[in-house]
């Protein structure tokens, strides 16, 4: 059995970039390493030079040594016997890394029957199914499986393979609470079952229970590797720590505050889609000033809830009161997907402009609102494909905010970004209600962010 | 199920209710006086009697007011009764009961060339997406799909049969009177399908499952095998429901090109005849065709991709 | 029609690129041809329906530029006369098929209910037969007249304009940022303006030139079937089985038709492939 990868000294580049500078690391049995670190700071490169499927045009430089092999010096037929053999992956988001016509037992038995040559390849695979949980979804396809389901089943792909390294690609993305911590249960089993075990995140409470060593990333360095616990507990270098305030458990709570009147309020709210019901009875205030937050599990029908707020959809049964005397535009959203709310081919500049002669705002009053968001005049002539998640959903924030709404439903308006942008608009959120009295509706999957954010929960139940 | 069943049975009467209604109106506003004109066309302009007009007027009840006469038609036609050629006198529905062998023996075989041409060629260029092969495909299927099928047609008939006298030009009996007419049309077929097929291989080659299986350490003929061929065959399979547009109006103008005794020649010899009720028949019966196609089509994607089964 | 089918094949992956370089070809190929059909009759000042019967099948070079054909006809002033036809009565059919589609197509999506089901619904009728075979049932109302062809091919071709329209519409309303304008306070005549218009225009060059394509296909096949417009028409479909039998005498003269739908064609299918349509 192997005892240790090790990097060392890698570097890739293009022609004329260099992507990740000097990057090196040692992954040990029982001595799990995370890579942590926004998109684009070179970490999930470095989990494609370790598979061999760097993209065509990119170099990389350096060593990385397993099995007594220089893995940067394998040709590609080489290199592919090491898959699903000596390498495995746990894919990112795997309900699309599964055939979506192929049933959950046939994706799980082909491991077995066509990379290992077992025999009662069937047998093992239902074996295979029922350890994770899943002994009667063999028969099932992709599409009827849930994020959980699918992420146990690649799980189970992973364990079935049975490699001596293990590369998990952003595990708990997409997955809320319970199932975050199962996967994290099952990553656990196999490191003490001896496999080396590379994870890439960018979520700091994952590598925090992982525990073993972890590596900060950032524009293609490693800015500070140790000990886990030592380096999440006392952090050197200051994006370390950044990357550690961001996370929503080390937010600050909320201070007590009292609520403003009444902004809306629906009472006996009832929803269905066809059979499904998402809810009956449901009633919700919000008041000036307050941020209330709506979790539960996808498909619980919190956006559902946050649109019938706004408007845009209407209850089976129930009714919404606004607040008499507030501007029928006084009710606003921001949205999950920062680009989708954008007019692609506008700028940001003409955008704004349109909405401005539209309600009468003067251009001070947009400046103004611009540098309060910490948005530089420059990115006015971008459009929305050019500009971060970060910077739109704060453009996002200054379209609604320049009509003075008394009432905002931010539908996992987080969700996307970074965890250092995604701290700033949520700190954005929290000094608009603060400061202008901003009734808003958060809906999100996080219940650690819910809590430090919130005044309150509202909890939705499948 | 029984959704998509009912879809493809609105459709049919959809055809029946087009292709009737237009040959009503046709009927309608012939110009001169309809029973005379088709005395005319049915005994000779010598023979033409005003009782043989009278009678005609009589067969086809002439006189009646007109929505009485539509409704009349939709019933003739609701019983199948399609009525007698104008040209030849014989029943229509006999006429293209001899008619339809020779068709289906055309669309089926031009069908079966087009994909063991097409698919194969669609394979390996999306295998080898961006290789001289796949853009000499590409040159091919652009150049193919400018050609109107007549003047292809007749390209082959030139060098096949005038040129190189291997297959006879025109006729009916044996495979080598059908060879340049299926072939014809096989090859506009085969210049859309293999660009399909291409396209769909290319697609699922980029996709992340089916890089995945790659990284499960599948060999890579496991890979093509279970996850490449099925999915990509799912958009392929969609495609010939377009193609049955090609594949019906080609029909229709191959056999008028290499005067193959099938229902489409028919159809256009009728056309230019005005006779009526076989025109009606002909369009009803190639109409129909078109949407067992459609039908067969919709029961083969279902097969293959199991979201299509699961009701949601 | 023969062409629709192939709209979606012949498009590959969206690109970013609106005028790749086969849609440059294409365009520059059909000015070429344009120019042929303008300027080749003024420049040899010909009539392309006066025979000269000395002069039958005269071959190219000759006192004739590109030959005669078998009544001693100038076929340069013939072809030039049969591009003019076949792109002229082409234009004319999309462009009355582009208008009603495209104002249906959106306003289907727009408004739906049963302004939608009854548009759809009626497209469905069209749909339910092959083009061809719609535009043959008509041509029976008066076998090569002008008037059947250019309705049928328009009511054939009008589906897909609608289809397109109708989806790009209907796909853009439940975007987002749609509902984020009218939040916004947006009108509906400024999401239009300023949020489908621009989705729909780049798509527009692709369906017209499909659908010119198409027409020219159907008007030049039903003529050699003897079903569209007759001789002595300068139809390009026609001409070319007008002159078959002359095939052993003037080979050259008898292609020259075909190569010049072929032409079309093929710059109209290049013009369309810069586009995506789905």
């Amino acid at each position: 059995m192997t005892s240790a990868l090790r990097i060392e000294d890698l570097t890739i580049r293009t022609a004329d970039r260099i992507l990740v500078s000097g990057f090196s690391a040692t992954v040990g049995r029982g001595e799990p390493l995370t890579l942590l670190g926004e998109s684009g700071s070179g970490k999930s490169l470095v989990a494609q030079a370790i598979m061999g499927t760097l993209p065509p045009g990119l170099l990389a430089s350096g060593r990385i040594l397993f099995d007594g092999a220089d893995l940067l010096c394998l040709d590609e037929v080489a290199r592919r016997s090491l898959w699903g053999r000596r390498i495995g992956l746990l894919p990112q988001e795997p309900w699309t890394a599964l055939d979506p016509t192929m049933r959950a037992g046939g994706q799980l038995a082909e491991v077995h029957r066509y990379v290992h040559g077992r025999h009662d390849a069937d047998g093992l695979a239902a074996a295979g199914l029922g350890e994770v949980g899943l002994a009667d979804a063999g028969g099932h396809y992709p599409f009827q499986m849930s994020g959980g389901m699918c992420q146990r089943l690649a799980l189970a792909i992973a364990h079935a393979a049975d490699t001596p390294l293990l590369l998990a690609d952003e595990p708990s993305k997409g997955l809320d609470g319970v199932l975050r911590a199962d996967v994290v249960a099952r990553l656990q089993r196999e490191i003490a079952a001896g496999r080396l075990l590379l994870t890439i995140t960018h979520d700091v409470a994952l590598a925090r229970v992982l525990g073993g060593t972890a590596c900060v990333m950032l524009d293609g360095q490693a800015v500070e590797a140790g000990p886990t616990v030592r380096l999440l507990n006392a952090p050197a270098h200051s994006y370390t720590r950044a990357l550690i305030d961001a996370d929503p458990s080390a937010w600050p709570p909320r201070t007590p505050r009292e609520p403003g009147p009444s902004v809306i309020e629906a009472m006996g709210l009832a929803k269905a889609f066809g059979r499904r019901r998402l809810f009956t009875d449901l009633d919700v205030q919000v008041r000036a000033g307050e941020i209330v937050a709506v979790v539960g599990p996808s498909g619980s029908g919190k956006t559902t809830l946050g649109n019938i707020l706004v408007g845009t959809e209407r209850p089976d049964r129930g009714r919404v009161r606004r607040v008499p005397g507030a501007a029928p535009l006084g009710f606003q959203k921001l949205y999950q997907d920062p680009p989708a709310a954008f007019v692609p081919h506008q700028t940001m500049g003409r955008a704004l402009d349109h909405l401005a002669r539209r309600h009468g705002v003067d251009r001070e009053r947009v400046e103004e609102l611009l540098a309060r968001l910490k948005l530089a005049p420059g990115l006015r002539k971008q459009r929305p494909g050019e500009l971060s998640g970060g910077e739109l959903q704060r453009f996002a924030l200054a379209r609604v905010l320049l009509l003075d709404p008394v009432f905002l439903f931010a539908d996992e308006a987080t969700s996307r970004l970074d965890p250092v942008n995604q701290m700033e608009v949520a700190g954005l959120l929290r000094e608009s209600s603060e400061q202008d009295g901003l009734a808003i509706l958060f809906v999100t999957h996080d219940t650690v962010m819910a809590e430090r954010i919130a005044d309150r929960s509202i909890t939705l139940q499948q | 199920m029984t959704r998509l069943l009912l879809g493809r049975l609105v459709q049919a009467a959809l055809v029946a209710l087009v292709v009737g209604g237009l040959c009503f109106a046709l009927v309608r506003v012939l110009p001169g006086d309809a029973a005379f004109r088709i005395a005319a066309d049915r005994y000779g302009p010598d023979a033409l009697t005003a009782q043989a007009a009278e009678a005609v007027r009589q067969e086809l009840g002439l006189d009646r007011p007109w929505p009485e006469l539509l409704l009349r038609w939709f019933g003739e036609l609701a019983q199948g009764h399609l009525g007698n050629s104008l040209v030849s006198g014989e029943p229509v529905s006999e006429e293209l009961a001899s008619q339809l062998g020779p068709s289906l023996w055309l669309a089926a075989s031009a069908l079966v060339l087009s994909l063991l041409i097409g698919l194969p060629l669609g394979l390996v260029s999306g295998l080898r997406a961006g290789s001289g092969l796949d853009r000499l495909a590409l040159i091919g299927a652009v150049a193919l799909r400018a050609l109107p099928p007549f003047v292809l047609g007749l390209v082959l008939m030139l060098v096949f049969s005038i040129r190189l006298e291997w297959l006879p030009p025109a006729g009916y009996g044996t495979w080598r009177e059908m060879a340049l007419p299926s072939l014809t049309l096989a090859l506009g077929l085969a210049a859309v399908s293999s660009r399909v097929a291409r396209d769909a291989v290319a697609a699922v080659g980029a996709t992340t499952y089916y890089r995945f299986a790659r990284l499960k350490g599948l060999p890579e003929r496991a890979v093509l095998v279970r996850h490449g061929l099925r999915n990509a065959a799912i958009p392929v399979i969609t495609y010939l429901g377009l193609q049955a547009v090609y594949l019906i109006e080609g029909v229709v103008v191959v056999e008028s090109l290499f005067a193959y005794p099938g229902i489409g020649h028919a159809l256009v010899h009728a056309v230019i005849a005005r006779d009526v009720p076989m025109v009606q028949g002909a369009a009803l019966v190639m109409g129909l065709m078109f949407v067992l196609l459609n039908l067969g089509v919709d029961l083969l994607c279902r097969l293959l991709d199991p979201r299509l089964g699961a009701g949601r | 029609m023969m062409l629709q089918m192939q709209d979606l094949a012949g498009t590959t992956p969206p690109r970013s690129d609106p005028w790749p370089i086969s849609r440059r070809i294409g365009l520059g190929l059909l000015a070429l041809l344009a120019a042929f059909a303008l300027l080749g009759p003024v420049l040899v000042t010909a009539d392309p329906a006066r025979q000269d019967l000395s002069a039958s099948l005269a071959p190219i070079g000759s006192d004739f530029l590109l030959g005669a054909d078998h009544y001693g006809r100038s076929m340069l002033a013939r072809l030039a006369y049969g591009a003019r036809l076949s792109f002229g009565m082409a234009l004319l059919t999309m462009l009355s098929a582009a208008a009603p589609g495209l104002l249906l197509g959106v306003l289907a999506a727009w408004r739906g209910g049963v302004t939608e089901r009854a548009l759809v619904a009626l497209s469905d009728i069209v749909l339910a037969l092959p083009g061809l075979l719609l535009v043959l049932l008509l041509l029976a109302f008066a076998p090569g007249h002008f008037l059947p062809l250019y309705l049928g091919l328009s009511l054939s071709l009008w589906v897909e304009f609608f289809r397109v329209a109708r989806t790009t519409t209907a796909r853009l309303l439940v975007e987002p940022r749609i509902e984020a304008s009218r939040l916004l306070g947006f009108g509906t005549f400024y999401i239009l303006r300023h949020q489908v218009l621009p989705e729909i225009a780049p798509l527009l060059l692709t369906l017209a030139s499909f659908a010119m394509g198409t027409a020219i296909l159907a008007i030049s096949t039903l003529s050699a079937i003897s079903v569209g417009l007759q001789p002595p028409t300068p139809e390009l479909g026609s001409m070319i089985v007008e002159l078959l039998p002359y095939y052993d005498e003037a080979p050259l003269t008898v292609l020259m038709p075909g190569i010049l739908i072929f032409l079309l064609v093929l710059g109209l299918q290049l013009t369309a492939r810069g586009g995506t349509v789905r």
